[in-house]
């Protein structure tokens, strides 16, 4: 018999929409019969959150050792629940900052590690924290892919976003845009396009497509007419990057490259700043906009949303984005021959 | 009835795609419903059009709009300045076609002042071939500007849609932008869009502000242009009676909008708004020439060398020009002002 390709999910902030939208995507079975999903968390909360958002409770299995669970993978379900004890029910509420919510979650990011390090599971697909419940609760680290980091020792993972097959790399991230502007410089592109060249030689990408840096000022600065950095510091950092060998072409204009990306001209698109990326990904599909971290031991997809305190419990959260973070999960895990 | 507006057509430079798209619109009778039309131009730079297309379209040679009948074909105010036999080649930047836009444009002025037409639609233009055929202004809005006498703001709005998009900062060096942000800079952009807007037939229009920064900033934590400058501007904005609210995220604004919350938006610099429109609307996106006394507006793409002369480029964008150009005449028409 054939087997499922597994991913683990942890449930996520038990006080979020986390658990919500995994039940969703499994109910939905956008993967059934393509993947086993093994959702680490707490089987009490999960059954409450299914009933009070007027969903099915639809696990195959639920399992409580890691032989168990290992057994059932045997049978290749849609859906396996790797029950931990973890939140008491006497104690929660949605929709609040909580402690033991953070450690909850925290607990199953530590699992689903654990049995993805183990081979178990083949990839991590994270649905959202809160960072301050994760404070709450004691936990050092500021966010999933710092914990993420830490728990695999890895020195700087990689985000990427991928929407409807648009592939985003980062330079930089939360700085200002005067900052970023500064940031900006022959030796520091040159670094992080090598980089993302060592990432995109996985089989996830399309090999038979440059790699493209987008320009920072309007028009690429229209040969130095307003902006420099193109010629002073891009230019000749992609040319550093050629001459090492790598499959590069660029600046190309932000408003032109990302189009030009959709329609399939390019490996994947080197941003210089988080807005010009992120515009780009949500714009073209908010709901589909998934972040992938690289450089990981494993592959993890997530969510890119936050846990919408607001509307947990109520059943109205969309599963969209969550259904989409383990079908690219799973379609670049086929694409390396997973 | 109210009478339909004159509308000056363009055809635009004829080494592009203009001739050809103005030949379509004709051969399909797009204007018979929304206007008057007066094509401007060579008559053989029409006929050319029509070859490429492949069609015959009847239209009626005048040397002056008062000949007009629009019942002899399409009137066509022949210029006789451009020979497509030895004066250009399609798909080269040409002095002589440049020239032939510059008459243009200065015929298109003068007939609106003259009160002949109340507005025109322009096929792409080539700045280059303008700037090699004496013009000395940076496009054909400060050109306008310029005929008209026009000393208040005014400035490129980007339609996609039913969203119009105003800038802050344009063509200058991203680095720059934040410099050349201020209380009375994002001011003249929220007036450009509401005052268009309101010329356009919308009595109140919702503007949405773009922050600088990635997350508006994070109360300060990544940049404080949204506290020093954008809110102030939106605080007097809102004293002076416009609908404006923000600072939102860039990559959410645009989310927003295009669901229908905004009728404008005002970035603070070029691509922040460029990167959504583009991946939006590639193929429909059209520019008013916001803040002066004409209605006037052209298509968002170029003269599109790589396919101009094979009869293939798309007329959506073009159509849309039109549409717009013929909306805010009727309203000017009507009463309103522009």
């Amino acid at each position: 018999m054939k087997k499922n390709i597994v991913l683990a999910v942890p449930m996520g902030d038990p006080a979020g929409i986390g658990p919500e939208i995994v039940l969703k995507a499994i109910a939905h079975g956008d993967l059934a019969g393509k993947a086993t999903i093994v959702v680490i968390g707490d089987q009490a909360l999960l059954e409450k959150t299914a009933q009070d958002c007027a969903l099915t409770f639809a696990f195959d299995m639920v399992v409580t050792t890691d032989e168990e669970c290992a057994a059932c993978l045997e049978s290749g379900p849609d859906s396996i629940l790797y029950h931990h004890r973890l939140v008491d029910l006497k104690k929660f509420s949605y929709g609040s900052i909580d402690g033991m919510c953070g450690r909850a979650a925290y607990e199953c990011i530590a699992q689903a590690v654990r049995l993805t390090q183990m081979g178990l599971t083949k990839a991590v697909v994270t649905p959202p924290l809160h960072k301050e419940s994760l404070k709450a609760g004691g936990i050092a680290s500021i966010g999933h892919t710092e914990i993420l980091g830490e728990l695999t020792d890895t020195v700087n993972p990689v985000t990427m976003f991928e929407t409807l097959g648009l592939k985003i790399f980062f330079m930089t991230r939360h700085l200002s845009l005067r900052q970023a502007c500064d940031a900006v410089t022959r030796e520091r592109l040159l670094k992080t396009i090598l980089a993302c060249d060592r990432l995109a030689k996985n089989s996830a990408f399309d090999q038979t497509k440059p790699l493209v840096v987008a320009g920072l000022n309007p028009h690429c600065g229209e040969h130095g007419l307003f902006g420099d950095e193109e010629m002073m510091e891009i230019v000749p950092a992609i040319e550093d990057a050629r001459s090492a060998g790598v499959d590069i072409v660029g600046p190309v204009g932000a408003d032109s490259v990302f189009h030009q990306a959709k329609m399939g001209k390019y490996k994947a698109v080197v941003s210089l700043y988080h807005d010009q990326g992120h515009i780009a990904a949500k714009t073209l599909d908010f709901d589909r906009t998934i972040s992938v971290t690289w450089g990981l031991p494993f592959l993890r997809t997530s969510v890119d949303h936050g846990t919408a305190f607001d509307i947990a419990g109520k059943g109205i959260a969309s599963s969209i984005s969550m259904t989409e973070a383990l079908s690219v999960a799973l379609r670049y895990l086929k694409a390396q021959g997973v | 009835m109210a009478m339909k507006p004159i509308i000056g057509v363009l055809v635009g430079d004829a080494t592009g795609v203009g001739p050809e798209l103005v030949a379509r619109l004709a051969s399909k009778r797009f204007f018979d419903d929304l206007c008057r039309p007066v094509v401007i131009g060579d008559a053989r730079v029409f006929e050319l059009g029509m070859k490429i297309i492949g069609q015959k379209v009847p239209y009626q040679v005048i040397s002056d709009v008062s000949e007009a009948t629009w019942e002899q074909g399409i009137p066509l105010l022949d210029q006789k300045d451009l020979d497509p036999a030895v004066d250009f080649e399609i798909g080269k930047v040409s002095i002589k076609s440049g020239a032939s836009v510059m008459n243009m444009i200065s015929k298109a002025a003068e007939l609106f002042l003259a009160k002949k037409i109340h507005g025109f639609t322009f096929a792409p233009f080539n700045k280059e071939a303008m700037k090699k055929a004496g013009c000395e202004f940076e496009s054909e809005h400060h050109l306008l500007a310029n005929i008209f006498g026009h000393t208040g703001p005014f400035g490129e709005i980007n339609v996609v849609g039913d969203l119009w998009t105003t800038r802050t900062t344009s063509h200058i060096p991203i680095k720059d932008v934040s410099a050349n942000l201020s209380v009375n800079t994002i001011m003249r952009a929220i007036t450009l869009a509401d005052t268009s807007l309101r010329n356009s037939g919308i009595a109140k229009p919702r503007l949405g502000l773009a922050a600088l920064n990635p997350h508006a900033g994070e109360h300060g934590l990544c940049g404080r242009e949204e506290i020093d400058v954008i809110a102030p501007a939106i605080a007097q904005a809102k004293a002076a009676g416009i609908d404006a609210s923000g600072p939102y995220p860039s990559d959410i604004l645009f989310i927003k909008a295009f669901r229908g919350d905004f009728d404008g938006v005002v970035t603070m610099y070029h691509d922040q708004g460029q990167i959504a429109l583009k991946l939006k609307g590639f193929d429909e996106g059209i520019t008013i020439a916001g803040g002066l006394p004409a209605p006037i507006a052209t298509c968002a793409h170029g003269t599109a060398y790589d396919i101009a002369g094979k009869g293939i480029a798309g007329t959506r964008a073009f159509e849309n020009a039109v549409k717009m150009t013929c909306r805010m005449a009727s309203h000017m028409l009507a009463g309103g002002k522009v």
